[in-house]
């Protein structure tokens, strides 16, 4: 009987762990976000700024976009799947947690964050 | 002197290949011809799209869209749905269809 207990019980912490842990990671603070957006502004808080190597386009404008847009995004440049240099650099520093985080005040800032 | 007057002209030489290799000015009515048929499904006629998975583009830099596009028909910029959309544009499109998406109501800004 405790024996099945026991097991019930072990079953129902391994379903459950995969999904706690998966939901923590995937909520995004925006406010926390803001805070953390010193190495973004550089370049996309300035509108009409442009990349400098490899190749000269301007930076994409990032406020209203998707929040899961911008953390797919920020991933692959993470992994290496996408291969801008510079992003690259940045997001390899970034936890999940951060990248959560911006994306969420990216996505909310929208058109009432429209540049001058 | 005569060093700045042969940098000029490589400056002058380097301007006159990159206008003949460009091509021709982005034509916005094509542009939204194409968008309609190719990219507006997922990412909406106005570049609103309602997925959050793909991105929304207007408002968006034409040339920073024109660059993921050249990408995405390179494959340097890897996606299954999008190389196959990029692959059917010619250089002409992407121009035209970039200079559509970037041309419309912005949803996408500069956050400051």
């Amino acid at each position: 009987m405790n024996k099945t207990i026991l097991l019930g019980a072990a079953l129902a912490f391994a379903l459950a762990a995969p999904a706690a842990m998966a939901q923590g990671a995937a909520a995004g603070d925006a406010a926390k976000g803001r805070d953390k957006t010193q190495m973004c502004q550089g370049c996309h808080g300035i509108e009409g700024w442009r990349t400098a190597y490899p190749e000269v386009y301007r930076v994409p404008r990032i406020g209203g976009q998707h929040e899961a847009y911008l953390v797919k995004a920020l991933q692959e440049y993470r992994s290496g799947e996408r291969s801008h240099p510079s992003m690259r650099g940045i997001a390899a520093s970034l936890s999940d947690q951060d990248m959560a985080d911006l994306a969420a005040y990216y996505a909310q800032a929208g058109a009432k964050g429209v540049a001058k | 002197m005569r060093m700045n007057q042969r940098l000029l002209i490589v400056i002058a030489a380097v301007a006159a290949l990159g206008a003949a290799v460009d091509v021709a000015a982005a034509d916005l009515a094509a542009g939204k011809a194409k968008a309609a048929e190719v990219c507006a499904a997922c990412h909406g006629v106005d570049g609103n799209s309602a997925t959050a998975d793909f991105p929304r583009l207007g408002g968006q830099h034409p040339d920073y869209l024109a660059k993921a596009l050249r990408d995405y028909k390179s494959g340097q910029r890897k996606n299954a749905i999008m190389a196959g959309f990029a692959q059917g544009l010619s250089k002409q499109d992407v121009e035209n269809v970039a200079a559509y998406y970037g041309s419309q109501p912005v949803v996408v800004s500069t956050r400051h």
